[in-house]
């Protein structure tokens, strides 16, 4: 029988619960980008512990918020908030990248209830939701879109085309949040193509800013619950955050944890939460 | 041919809000009516067709039928992921419409022909590619992608084209549609390079050879009945304005090849020789082999055995 987790309401104890399946699951699965989950996961975390209004049950309610996780590296985070929130059954996440399993190494919606779009080429979810919010606006439905970028993706032109979009057609229906780790595939962000200033490029184009720590769950909640224009919220984030050897190294953007990592990373869980 | 398809769309949108027109500011004088009557229809989204084709994915998520419009290359191969993840992966009912079939911006450049779009959309996944003859042919379609729901491709010709069928026809998916019928072999077309394989086929009933002619809109659901009896009746010559390399004639010999008919078959379509050279669309048909005498020599060769 498949177990169906219930849901947690306080965002700590859902982003304490996701770290230890991403780091067993990315283990198992001999799986990268471990560290983009762990640096992602308080704001999915946040988001699915009420910031957002989404839950099992309302999956069918077109009034409801949608998440879409853009940055679809970051899978294993995503994966391990739905199944922890009790949108798909928690065994699910044992067979992450398995032979004909439902959860691929990029996100992946078929199937998989609570993921809104297959994403893992960058720049795609933005445009997405856009039309999403869009389509809501125009059509006088409620109810938000919020869509988590990676710093890097920010590389990518279509962020900035919907970022043009978004403020054009006046849609206060959508909120970007950036997780601004600051490392992307192959180095800093800022030693690839420099991002800075960052958040002055989103207030010129028209969009209500706020920079916030981006693991501090009451910042990532004030933030995310008022609105009066497309917002961005740049969360500054700590790539592999919450296991000091993954923290801020571009090595742990592909390695898979040992089966010794795990257990040192779960040690280290326990002392920092 | 595009202004066929704009007042179908505009005709059919007014009874179902649910149709969306969007535009990567595109169609000038060609889109004011449906702007003007359907505004909470219509979004011209900027000059950003990667962008849009992914709005118009999430978009039509919501319920929507959305019908992307620009040029040629434009809502097609500039996009060619979009549309791939956002709308094919995951099933989303958009329509990608594209106007300058071939050559029909001819003396534009080669960045405004349209002549690997086929081969490159037929190969996505779930992709629906239609490509209609005439105005007649065009309103039927509009009509039926009005009332579907898959991501389907509407690869229009431009303006003036002339009618190859007499009458509006009526459009079954999948199906041929013959115009005349003839003993000898088959000319089979998609577009509006019909013309050219009518005035073929007067020149073939000219040396006594009689043939069918017929155009083929759905090149991604083959009408295999129909190529069954075209091989019987003689020679199979595969007419369109595109690329040789993955096209219409592509996807019959695919087919042919798949069902083990035996088929004696020569392509017409686009050589690619030069591709800067510039020129009307007639002209630069007639330079890239798309032609009556290509048709007739390959066809006769073929006869000859």
């Amino acid at each position: 029988m498949e177990k169906i987790h219930s849901p947690f309401s306080n965002a700590a104890e859902l982003a304490l619960a996701a770290r230890h399946e991403i780091i067993k699951m990315t283990s198992v699965a001999k799986a990268s980008h471990v560290a983009s989950a762990l640096s992602v996961v308080d704001i999915l975390s946040t988001l699915y512990a009420g910031s957002a209004d989404i839950s099992s049950s309302k999956l069918d309610d077109p009034t409801r918020d949608i998440v879409i996780l853009s940055k679809g590296h970051s899978a294993s985070a995503l994966y391990s908030v739905l199944a922890l929130q009790g949108f798909f059954p928690i065994e699910w996440l044992a067979d992450y990248c398995k032979n004909d399993a439902p959860l691929g190494g990029h996100v992946t919606s078929k199937g998989v209830p609570g993921v809104e779009l297959s994403t893992g080429s960058l720049g795609h979810g933005l445009p997405y939701g856009l039309g999403i919010a869009m389509s809501r606006k125009k059509s006088g439905v409620s109810g938000r879109v919020f869509v988590v970028l990676s710093d890097g993706e920010c590389d990518e032109g279509t962020i900035w085309e919907s970022a043009m979009i978004a403020n054009h057609h006046g849609l206060d229906n959508l909120v970007v949040i950036v997780d601004r780790n600051k490392i992307q595939s192959l180095t800093f962000t800022e030693d690839t193509l420099k991002l800075e200033p960052f958040a002055d490029k989103w207030k010129a184009f028209g969009w209500e800013t706020e920079e916030i720590p981006g693991h501090d769950y009451q910042a990532l909640q004030k933030s995310l619950a008022t609105q009066s224009a497309p917002k961005c919220i740049i969360a500054d984030t700590t790539k592999g955050k919450g296991v000091d050897f993954m923290e801020n190294s571009v090595l742990w953007h592909y390695k898979s944890p040992s089966t010794d990592d795990v257990t040192k990373a779960f040690e280290q869980l326990s002392e920092n939460y | 041919m595009r202004d066929t398809f704009v007042k179908t769309l505009l005709k059919e949108a007014k009874k179902d809000p649910n149709i969306i027109l969007m535009t990567g500011d595109l169609g000038f004088g060609v889109l004011d009516e449906f702007q003007k009557e359907l505004p909470a229809q219509f979004i011209n989204s900027g000059v950003n067709e990667q962008t849009m084709m992914g709005l118009a994915g999430g978009y039509a998520s919501t319920g929507k039928r959305v019908f992307v419009y620009s040029i040629g290359n434009f809502p097609t191969l500039r996009c060619l992921e979009q549309i791939r993840n956002d709308v094919c992966l995951m099933n989303n009912s958009v329509v990608v419409v594209s106007v300058g079939a071939g050559y029909a911006y001819g003396s534009q450049g080669y960045t405004h022909h349209a002549l690997e779009d086929i081969a490159v959309l037929r190969a996505l996944p779930n992709m629906d590619v239609i490509v209609p003859a005439d105005p007649h042919e065009t309103i039927g379609i509009t009509q039926l992608l009005t009332t579907t729901k898959n991501p389907s491709y509407l690869r229009l010709g431009k303006s003036n084209e002339p009618l190859i069928h007499d009458k509006e026809v009526s459009i079954t998916p999948g199906k041929i549609n013959e115009i005349t019928s003839g003993a000898d072999g088959t000319i089979i077309f998609s577009g509006s390079v019909g013309v050219i394989a009518l005035e073929a086929a007067k020149e073939l009933e000219s040396q006594a050879i009689s043939v069918s002619v017929a155009s083929m809109p759905f090149v991604s659901r083959i009408d295999l009945d129909y190529l069954k009896e075209s091989a019987k009746r003689g020679p199979i010559i595969i007419v369109e304005e595109h690329s040789y390399r993955g096209g219409v004639g592509s996807a019959v010999l695919e087919t042919l090849s798949m069902q083990g008919i035996t088929a004696q078959v020569a392509l017409v379509a686009s050589a690619q020789t030069n591709l800067s050279q510039i020129g009307d669309q007639d002209f630069l048909r007639n330079e890239n082999g798309i032609n009556v005498f290509s048709i007739v020599s390959k066809f006769k060769a073929l006869l000859a055995g």
